[in-house]
């Protein structure tokens, strides 16, 4: 009976004609734009992952053997164009070691393999610049055993005596230790977090987009005797097909995004593209999730339509923000000052989660508070209305609070994440990257006076000219060495490095994980916020749609009757426009709150953080004001249909 | 019948097409003040879009429309809407209330868009309510009326800025038959009281019998039937 019943509702969608296939266009494009957020959300999550399995065993700091170590393993970070590059040493302690990752063999002493884009920048460079650092590479590092396609790495096979002392005994090659990529993957869980509300929200519009046209089909079913059951079912299938395909098509839009997403350098460069195409279970764990998620969105919408017995469809007040909801953000605010606390004591490895959970709780706050202010907004708009459009305006937001926040949903978090990001911002454009001028050497104990001679002898065989100081290197005696020509910096390395074995490098260049960590966790505010911004623009435009949709009888009958479209216009962009200020304001706050265990909510106050707030307060006008533009023409249409329609 | 001078509407060989589809052909008519004209006529044979020509909302692809001593027919669209919400008046057949505003406002927004003041439009529409027998129901919205009662806060809508004439499509359609007699007795009777002409869609021939005169439209033309045989109550006092 359930499949009879849904069938028949998938063969009403489909005999509907162009309005039924417009409106499941809309429903499903607003939740094809959210299933690819979504998507890129944990194709990012995967990349790390899938990132860590290839590099993760060559960190800095590779897991120490307890006991019967299989090689020793040295990962140095050095420096060529201005770019990182990582220089392995590898040597086997016992023999038929399985090769590491990206290469067919455990490399012999002295054997260097290089990958791809190292090999073209040491075809591209002169010789005296890189190549002279790994002569007569025996091979390319295939992708199995790289981050990214740009990486530089070279592995070099070493003897057991060349990395004694220095080499960390490792009891295999595989093991995954600690690296850099374990605070981009707590990021990115935040980042994940940051779009959940937006998409969910998108979701709940997307969903309720066709709830009045529903809501008329089903009273004809109950007037022909269907159960209250039945048309459940009805309701719901509709709203499941067209989420499902719409979340299929929204994974496989991910899936073709990919190659352009892997363009984005993270973590110190681009990505391979199928790192960040999520496998299948994570993909069928999208598409349901989605689907499940639409699905009770429709079924929300369901309860303000009660359809009797007779086929007569009522609509009940809808439900108001009553104040019982200041106790939800009570407990959130409480949830956020708890995990604000837990946060320092809180392991690497899970403080990405910990601070998810804060952000989602400051999510909830700002979704609660919402309806309650657009509802006191309202009631004062009510009191003080003067003109048609304004009265109008007040009643709706009175009237439905929760459905005039629904369109506002998206921008309001938008908003928040702003506020959250915009002093972290500022910190970041602020943070000193050290000085970039001197190399530094590092000279081993006692032996200073003999490396100042060795490398102003190195320099002058090769014709670099530089200047030599004595100075503090880490606490220890070394050497600066400044080359007259900024150009001759990675001849100065490479005439250098067989002198020491520590990379030779400047101050800024030294911090180049920090460096490019904040340069990252730019890009990434700006993906996030521009993410946001898209689900906000098309949750608006949706909504906007829906209640032009679900409201185009009364519309039209207005508008026949003498009401100018102005009045409607001007009442549609007071209640969305007014509750955004108010609730956005409020959001804004609650974003800077959330900042506050890493800045100071007056970072927001520098520039780039006012950039920030900047353009997100025009970014969500103008989207409010595109969205009431955009569904101008359809309160147009639907106003104006031809008479013989009704 | 209570008929002025001059026909306070008329039309004029209207002729208006859908596309390729001829809907009127030629239809004439006219309503005077106080009067009360049926219009009926089968499914699909254009009773709808004549009322819709009359009334400012289409144009018609030819002939006239006049609204006293001015021809409406060829105003801009803006000027038609304007029109409609002062001079003229509309009962549809149900879902013409906004459901966010008490009834009271439902029926102020007319003269709020014609530029009183909200308060004295509150005060001039509550007034409506007792003759209507809506007292006390100021303050429900839509949703809380019976159908009976939303389609008598749609009249005192419709008249409440004195519009010249007020159609009403199918008034009665949605509702139980004692309902609708009821309501069309108090329609014409308060049309009659004010002076205002209405011209009325129906397909109840009770209703239609009822009226001061009856046109029937067939294939686009327009024919009158004949006078009531027993006038509305209301119309006669």
């Amino acid at each position: 009976m359930i499949l009879r019943t849904a069938g028949l509702s998938l063969r009403l969608l489909r005999l509907g004609g162009r309005p039924a296939l417009t409106s499941a266009g809309l429903v499903g494009a607003g939740i094809a734009v959210g299933t690819v957020l979504l998507a890129v959300a944990f194709g990012a999550i995967h990349g790390w992952g899938a990132r860590e399995d290839r590099s993760g065993w060559r960190t800095e700091e590779p897991v120490r053997a307890a006991a019967a170590p299989v090689a020793l393993l040295r990962t140095t970070p050095d420096i060529v164009a201005g770019r990182a590059m990582d220089r392995v040493d590898l040597a086997a302690l016992q023999p038929g070691l399985a090769p590491p990752p990206g290469l067919p063999r455990v490399p012999a002493p002295g054997e260097v393999w290089v990958s791809p884009a190292l090999a073209a920048l040491m075809r591209q460079l002169p010789a005296d610049a890189l190549a002279e650092r790994f002569p007569a590479p025996a091979g390319l590092i295939g992708d199995s055993g790289l981050r990214g396609p740009d990486e530089l790495v070279a592995i070099t096979g070493r003897t057991p005596d060349e990395l004694s002392g220095t080499g960390t005994p490792v009891a295999a090659i595989g093991a995954v230790g600690p690296s850099g990529i374990e605070i981009y993957r707590q990021l990115t869980y935040v980042a994940a977090a940051l779009l959940v509300f937006p998409v969910a929200s998108l979701l709940g519009a997307s969903a309720r987009l066709t709830a009045a046209r529903r809501a008329e089909r089903l009273a004809t079913m109950r007037l022909l005797g269907a159960s209250a059951g039945q048309v459940t079912v009805a309701a719901v299938t509709e709203v499941t097909a067209i989420a499902t395909c719409a979340a299929v098509i929204g994974v496989v839009g991910q899936w073709l995004l990919a190659p352009a997403l892997a363009a984005i350098p993270l973590g110190g460069g681009v990505w391979f593209a199928g790192d960040l195409q999520p496998g299948p279970g994570t993909v069928a764990g999208i598409v349901g999730g989605v689907a499940v998620l639409a699905t009770f969105a429709a079924l929300g919408g369901m309860r303000q339509v009660v359809v009797g017995p007779l086929g007569v469809v009522r609509r009940q007040r809808a439900g108001g923000a009553r104040l019982l909801r200041l106790l939800g953000v009570a407990a959130a605010l409480a949830i956020f000052a708890a995990v604000n606390g837990m946060l320092r004591a809180s392991p690497v490895a899970v403080v990405g989660l910990v601070f998810a959970v804060g952000v989602l709780a400051m999510f909830g706050t700002v979704s609660l508070i919402g309806p309650l202010v657009v509802r006191l907004l309202g009631t004062r708009m009510t009191r003080s209305a003067r003109s048609p459009a304004a009265l109008l305006a007040g009643r709706r937001l009175l009237d439905d609070p929760k459905g005039a926040f629904r369109p506002l949903a998206g921008l309001t978090l938008a908003v928040f994440v702003a506020g959250f990001i915009a002093p972290l911002t500022a910190v970041l454009s602020g943070a000193d990257a050290g000085d970039d001028t001197a190399l530094r050497v590092a000279a081993a104990p006692g032996t200073v006076t003999d490396l100042d001679a060795a490398v102003r002898e190195r320099l002058a065989q090769r014709g670099i000219a530089a200047d030599v100081v004595l100075a503090d290197v880490g606490g220890d005696p070394g050497l600066e060495v400044t080359p007259v020509l900024p150009a001759d910096r990675d001849r100065v390395r490479t005439a250098l490095d067989p002198l020491v074995p520590d990379p030779v490098r400047t101050a800024g260049e030294a911090d180049l994980d920090g460096s490019t960590l904040v340069g990252d966790l730019e890009r990434g505010a700006i993906v996030v916020l521009a993410g946001t911004f898209l689900i906000a623009a098309t949750a608006t435009g949706t909504a906007a749609a829906a209640r032009v949709l679900d409201h185009r009888r009364t519309l039209r009958l207005l508008r026949l009757a003498g009401t100018p479209l102005d009045v409607l216009d001007a009442a549609r962009r007071a209640e969305t426009l007014r509750p955004l200020l108010l609730v956005g304001g409020i959001a804004l706050g609650l974003g800077l709150l959330c900042a506050s265990p890493f800045t100071a909510a007056t970072g927001a106050l520098q520039p780039s953080g006012l950039v920030v707030l900047g353009t997100t307060v025009v970014a969500g006008i103008a989207t409010v004001a595109a969205a009431a533009a955009a569904s101008r023409p359809l309160l147009r249409s639907v106003t104006t249909a031809p008479a013989h329609e009704d | 019948m209570s008929a002025g001078d001059g026909p306070v509407l008329r039309g004029v060989g209207i002729m208006h097409r859908f596309g390729a589809t001829t809907v009127l052909r030629g239809a004439d008519m006219a309503v005077h003040r106080g009067e009360v004209v049926a219009v009926t006529g089968p499914s699909g044979s254009g009773k709808s879009t004549l009322l819709h020509c009359l009334a400012g909302i289409l144009q018609p692809d030819e002939g006239e429309v006049w609204l006293g001593a001015e021809r409406i027919d060829r105003w801009s669209e803006a000027r038609r809407t304007a029109l409609r919400g002062s001079r003229i008046g509309f009962v549809f057949q149900f879902g013409q209330l906004l459901p966010e505003l008490p009834a009271v406002e439902n029926v102020a927004l007319p003269l709020m868009l014609g530029g009183v003041r909200r308060a004295a439009a509150v005060e001039q529409a509550a007034s409506w309510f007792g003759p209507l027998g809506l007292a006390g129901l100021e303050g429900r919205r839509p949703g809380q009326l019976s159908g009976g009662q939303e389609q008598r806060v749609a009249i005192a809508r419709a008249l409440v800025s004195a519009p010249e004439v007020v159609f009403a499509d199918e008034p009665t359609g949605a509702l139980d038959s004692e309902t609708g007699q009821r309501l069309m007795e108090l329609l014409a009777g308060l049309a009659a009281r004010t002076g205002t002409g209405l011209v009325v869609v129906t397909h109840d021939a009770e209703v239609a019998a009822r009226c001061d005169r009856t046109v029937t439209i067939r294939d686009g033309r327009t024919a009158p039937v004949g006078v009531a045989a027993a006038p509305f109550a209301g119309a006669e006092a």
